[in-house]
C-alpha cells in the first residue's frame, strides 16, 4: 500500500509511572508514513495513559517519540486527534468545522476550499454543509470531527475509539468511510481500541498491548484485500488469535 | 523539561503567600503614616488582646460571639426546616409551585438588608425581630435551591421507582431528596453567608450585643481598633461555619468520595 | 416445541406516537410480539429510537397510543405486575450501598429489613458481587455497576426482565465478560428475559429468538432463532453466517 519505506513516527522506550504506580514500561514501535496502525489492549492496560502521552497532554517519564526524526512537537508537527466523544465546536457549522485545522494552520483559501470540498464529498455530506452540530445525529458528528482530521493532512491521525457507543452497522459504515478517507488523504493513522474485530478490519499491523505495566506484547500484520469480511477465515484466524492473547474474561 | 515544571510548581505554592505578605506589608505602611484613623497591626493585636480580657457593654466577646451565633442557628434551623419541606413540595407537586413559585420570584430580589428597617419598625429591638430576620435572609435561598435540586433529579431515578412501585413517600426520602443534596447544600451555604450578613448589619443597627454591635460601639467611641477586630472576627466566624458546613455535607454525603 | 410453550408476554398491535406542536413523530408502528416463558428474547434494531420506548412500554413507564400488552393473557397497564428493567446508562442510584440499591425493590413493597437484606445477598451473590454489599456505586466499575442493576431488578421479583441495553457503555471486551455472565445469572434463575441491543453479534450470542426491527418508526422486521447450542463461539462458521445474514437486512441509521 505505501511505497516509501520512511519511518514517520518512530516510540522510543516510552515509560510513564505515577510515583510507585507503573503503567507504561519501555513501550517502542515504528510506524511507517502513510500506514494505518491499530493498538488493541486489556481492558485497563493503561491506554488512556498512553494516549495523554502521546497527544503531549502529559510527559513521559522517560523514553520519546520522534516525528520524522524530530521531537514530537504539536507546535512544529500537525497531529490531529479524534476522541470518543464528538468534538465538533457547536458554534460552527460542519463545513466550518472541517476546515478548522487548516484555518489555524492559516492554509491557502484555495487549497482549504478544496480539501473541504473533498472531504465532504467523500463523507457524502453535502447536503449538511451548513448545518450545525445541534442538528446532526451523533455519528453523522462524529464523521464531521474525522473529516476534520483528515482535512488537515496531519503528520499523524490519532483515533481513541471514536465509534465507541454506535450501532453496529453504523460502525461498519462507519469504518468502511475512514478507509476510504485514509486511501484518499494518504495520512499516517494510528488507531486505538479495545474492539479486537475493529482493529482486524481496519489494520496494515496490530499492535498487542499487555496488562500494567504495558508493553508491546506482540504485532500482527494484517494482509487481507480491502474491503475485509469478518466471515473470512484468515481474519477469523487472526481475530482469535489476538484474542486468545488478550483474553482476561 | 523536567525542571521548568518544578519552578512553575514553586512560583504556583507562593503566590498565596506573596499576595498575603504584601496585603499585609500595606496595612503596616498605610497604618503606619496614619495610626490615627487606621490602627497598625501592632495596634489591632493589643486591642483583640484587651477585647478578651475586659467586656465591651458588661458583656464579654466571646458573649457578644455567641450572642451573634445564637440568633443565626435558631433562625436557620428553622430556616432549615421549612425550606427544605417548601422546596420539595414545590419541586415535586406543580400546583404548589404554580402557586408560591410566583411569590418567591417577588421576594427573591429584596435583599434581606432591605427588610431591616420595616420589621424593626414592626417588632422593635429585642430578640425576635433579628432571629426573624435571618430567617428571611436564610430560607429564601434554601428553597429556591432545594426547588432546583428536585426538579434536576435525574428522570431515570425516578423511573426506576415508578417501575418499582415505590409510593411516593418512599419516592421523595430515598430518591428525591438524596439526589437533591449537592443542590440543598449549596442553598445552605448561600443561607448561611446571607443570614450572618444579615445579623451583623441588625446588629449594627439596632442591638446591645453581637458582634455588629461590636462595630457600633467602636464607631461611637472612635475605637477603630475595635472595628477592625469586630471585623476580623466577623470573617473568621463566617469562615469557620462554611468550613463546618462543608464537612457535615462530606459526613453526610459518603458516597461523593470521588469529589476529593 | 414452541407451540407447546407457554406465552408469558404478548405485545398485540403496539403502535406509539409522539405528538409536539410541530410535529408528530411516530417511534413505534403496529407491533406484535409474544414472548415465551423463560425464553431469552432479543429485540435487535439500529439507532435509539423505538426499541427503548418500546421497552418503556411493557415497563409501565409509557402509555401505547394503541395496542396492548398482556402478560399471562392478563391485560397489563403496568400497574398490576412486576417487572425488573435494567436501564442503559447506570441507573443504580449513587447514594445507597450496593445491597441498599438491591433491595430497594422489596423495601418499596413493605418487605421488613432482615428479610429483605438476605434476599438482596442471595442476588448480589448471584451476579458475582459477594463482598461488594456495602461498596458505594462510584467504587465500582461499569460492569460491576451493571451487575448490581441486574441484582436489582430481579430482586424484584419480575415476571418479566427487562434489559435496555445494559452494556451499551461499556468497552467491547467488558462486554464479551458481561454477555456471558447476563447467561450465567439467566441459567441458574431461570426468568423471561427481554434484552434490547443494537450489537448483532451480542444478539446472536445471547437470544434464543432474534426479533429483528426496523429503524424509525420500529416495526418487526423478521424473527430469527438461532438454532446454536451454548455456549456459542462468535467466530464459528454458523453464528458468523447468521450475522452475516442479519445484517444484510439491518437499516442503516446514520
Amino acid at each position: 500500500m505505501n511505497n516509501e519505506n520512511d519511518v514517520k513516527v518512530q516510540v522510543r522506550n516510552l515509560t510513564k509511572h505515577f510515583g510507585d504506580l507503573k503503567v507504561l514500561e519501555d513501550v517502542s514501535f515504528d510506524i511507517k508514513k502513510g500506514e494505518f496502525v491499530c493498538i488493541v489492549g486489556p481492558t485497563g492496560c493503561g491506554k488512556t495513559t498512553f494516549l495523554n502521552l502521546l497527544t503531549k497532554l502529559i510527559e513521559p517519564t522517560s523514553g520519546k517519540i520522534l516525528i520524522d526524526g524530530e521531537p514530537a512537537d504539536p507546535e512544529k508537527h500537525n497531529l490531529a486527534f479524534v476522541f470518543q466523544e464528538p468534538s465538533a465546536f457547536p458554534w460552527l457549522t460542519a463545513e466550518e468545522n472541517i476546515g478548522f485545522g487548516l484555518d489555524i494552520k492559516k492554509a491557502d483559501e484555495k487549497y482549504k476550499k478544496s480539501q473541504v470540498d473533498k472531504i465532504i464529498s467523500l463523507l457524502g455530506l453535502e447536503k449538511f454543509r451548513k448545518a450545525y452540530p445541534h442538528e446532526m445525529s451523533v455519528s453523522m458528528e462524529q464523521r464531521v470531527v474525522i473529516g476534520r482530521a483528515f482535512a488537515m493532512n496531519p503528520d499523524l491521525l490519532l483515533m481513541d475509539e471514536p465509534y465507541g457507543q454506535m450501532d453496529i452497522k453504523v460502525r461498519y459504515y462507519l469504518e468502511d468511510e475512514v478507509i476510504k478517507l485514509w486511501k484518499e488523504i494518504g495520512s499516517t493513522v494510528l488507531f486505538i481500541t479495545h474492539n479486537l474485530e475493529e482493529a482486524v478490519y481496519l489494520a496494515e499491523r496490530v499492535l498487542v498491548l499487555s496488562q500494567k505495566p504495558a508493553t508491546i506484547k506482540a504485532e500482527f500484520k494484517v494482509d487481507l484485500p480491502r474491503p475485509r469480511s469478518f466471515s473470512d477465515p484468515e481474519f477469523i484466524r487472526i481475530r482469535k488469535e489476538i484474542t486468545d492473547m488478550i483474553r482476561w474474561w | 523539561m523536567i525542571e521548568k515544571k518544578t519552578a512553575k510548581d514553586i512560583i504556583f505554592s507562593i503566590l498565596p503567600v506573596v499576595s498575603i505578605a504584601f496585603l499585609f506589608a500595606l496595612w503596616v505602611y498605610v497604618s503606619g503614616k496614619n495610626p490615627d484613623f487606621f490602627p497598625t497591626p501592632a495596634m489591632t493585636i493589643e486591642r483583640l488582646n484587651d477585647l478578651i480580657k475586659f467586656p465591651v457593654s458588661r458583656i464579654s466577646v466571646f458573649g457578644h460571639i455567641w450572642a451573634s451565633l445564637q440568633r443565626v442557628l435558631i433562625a436557620f434551623g428553622i430556616a432549615i426546616i421549612t425550606g427544605i419541606s417548601l422546596g420539595l413540595a414545590m419541586g415535586w407537586n406543580k400546583y404548589v409551585h404554580a402557586f408560591l413559585g410566583p411569590i418567591f420570584e417577588i421576594l427573591r430580589p429584596i435583599p434581606p438588608i432591605a427588610w431591616i428597617p420595616l420589621v424593626i419598625l414592626w417588632f422593635g429591638v429585642g430578640e425576635f425581630p433579628k432571629i426573624l430576620l435571618v430567617f428571611i435572609g436564610s430560607f429564601i435561598p434554601i428553597v429556591l435551591n432545594t426547588f432546583t435540586g428536585v426538579k434536576m433529579v435525574e428522570p431515570i431515578y425516578l423511573n426506576v421507582g415508578k417501575v418499582m412501585k415505590a409510593s411516593t413517600l418512599l419516592k421523595l426520602m430515598h430518591i428525591v431528596l438524596p439526589a437533591s443534596v449537592p443542590a440543598i447544600f449549596a442553598g445552605l451555604k448561600a443561607a448561611l453567608s446571607s443570614g450572618w450578613m444579615v445579623v451583623v448589619a441588625a446588629e449594627m443597627i439596632a442591638s446591645r450585643s453581637g458582634v455588629g454591635f461590636l462595630i457600633t460601639r467602636g464607631s461611637e467611641s472612635y475605637d477603630i481598633a475595635l472595628i477592625l477586630c469586630g471585623m476580623i472576627i466577623i470573617g473568621i466566624v463566617g469562615a469557620v461555619l462554611s468550613v463546618i458546613l462543608t464537612y457535615v455535607e462530606r459526613w453526610l454525603c459518603p458516597w461523593r468520595a470521588e469529589q476529593k | 416445541m414452541e407451540s407447546r410453550a407457554k406465552i408469558k408476554l404478548s405485545l398485540k398491535n403496539i403502535s406509539k406516537s409522539f405528538y409536539s406542536r410541530k410535529e408528530t413523530f411516530e417511534a413505534i408502528n403496529n407491533v406484535s410480539i409474544d414472548v415465551y416463558d423463560n425464553e431469552f428474547l432479543v429485540l435487535l434494531g439500529p439507532g435509539q429510537c423505538g426499541k427503548t420506548v418500546l421497552l418503556n412500554i411493557i415497563a409501565g413507564l409509557e402509555t401505547p397510543t394503541q395496542g396492548e400488552v398482556k402478560v399471562e393473557g392478563q391485560k397489563n397497564d403496568g400497574a398490576s405486575s412486576d417487572v425488573g428493567l435494567v436501564f442503559q446508562k447506570t441507573a443504580i442510584f449513587p447514594w445507597k450501598t450496593v445491597i441498599e440499591n438491591v433491595e430497594f425493590g422489596p423495601l418499596a413493597k413493605g418487605v421488613p429489613k432482615s428479610e429483605r437484606r438476605d434476599k438482596a445477598r442471595y442476588f448480589i451473590e448471584l451476579v458475582g458481587l459477594k463482598g461488594f454489599e456495602n461498596a458505594y456505586p462510584h467504587q465500582l466499575s461499569g460492569g460491576m455497576k451493571q451487575r448490581v442493576g441486574i441484582a436489582r431488578a430481579y430482586c424484584n421479583d419480575p415476571e418479566v426482565l427487562l434489559m435496555d441495553e445494559p452494556f451499551g457503555a461499556l468497552d467491547a471486551q467488558t462486554r464479551y465478560q458481561m454477555e456471558d455472565e447476563v447467561l450465567r445469572i439467566w441459567e441458574k434463575e431461570k426468568r423471561t428475559v427481554i434484552f434490547v441491543t443494537n450489537n448483532i453479534e451480542e444478539a446472536v450470542y445471547l437470544g434464543d429468538r432474534i426479533v429483528l426491527l426496523s429503524s424509525c418508526p420500529a416495526k418487526v422486521k423478521e424473527i430469527y432463532t438461532p438454532d446454536l447450542p451454548r455456549p456459542r463461539d462468535y467466530v464459528d462458521a454458523l453464528f458468523l453466517e447468521l450475522r452475516e445474514k442479519i445484517s444484510n437486512n439491518t437499516d442503516l441509521a446514520l
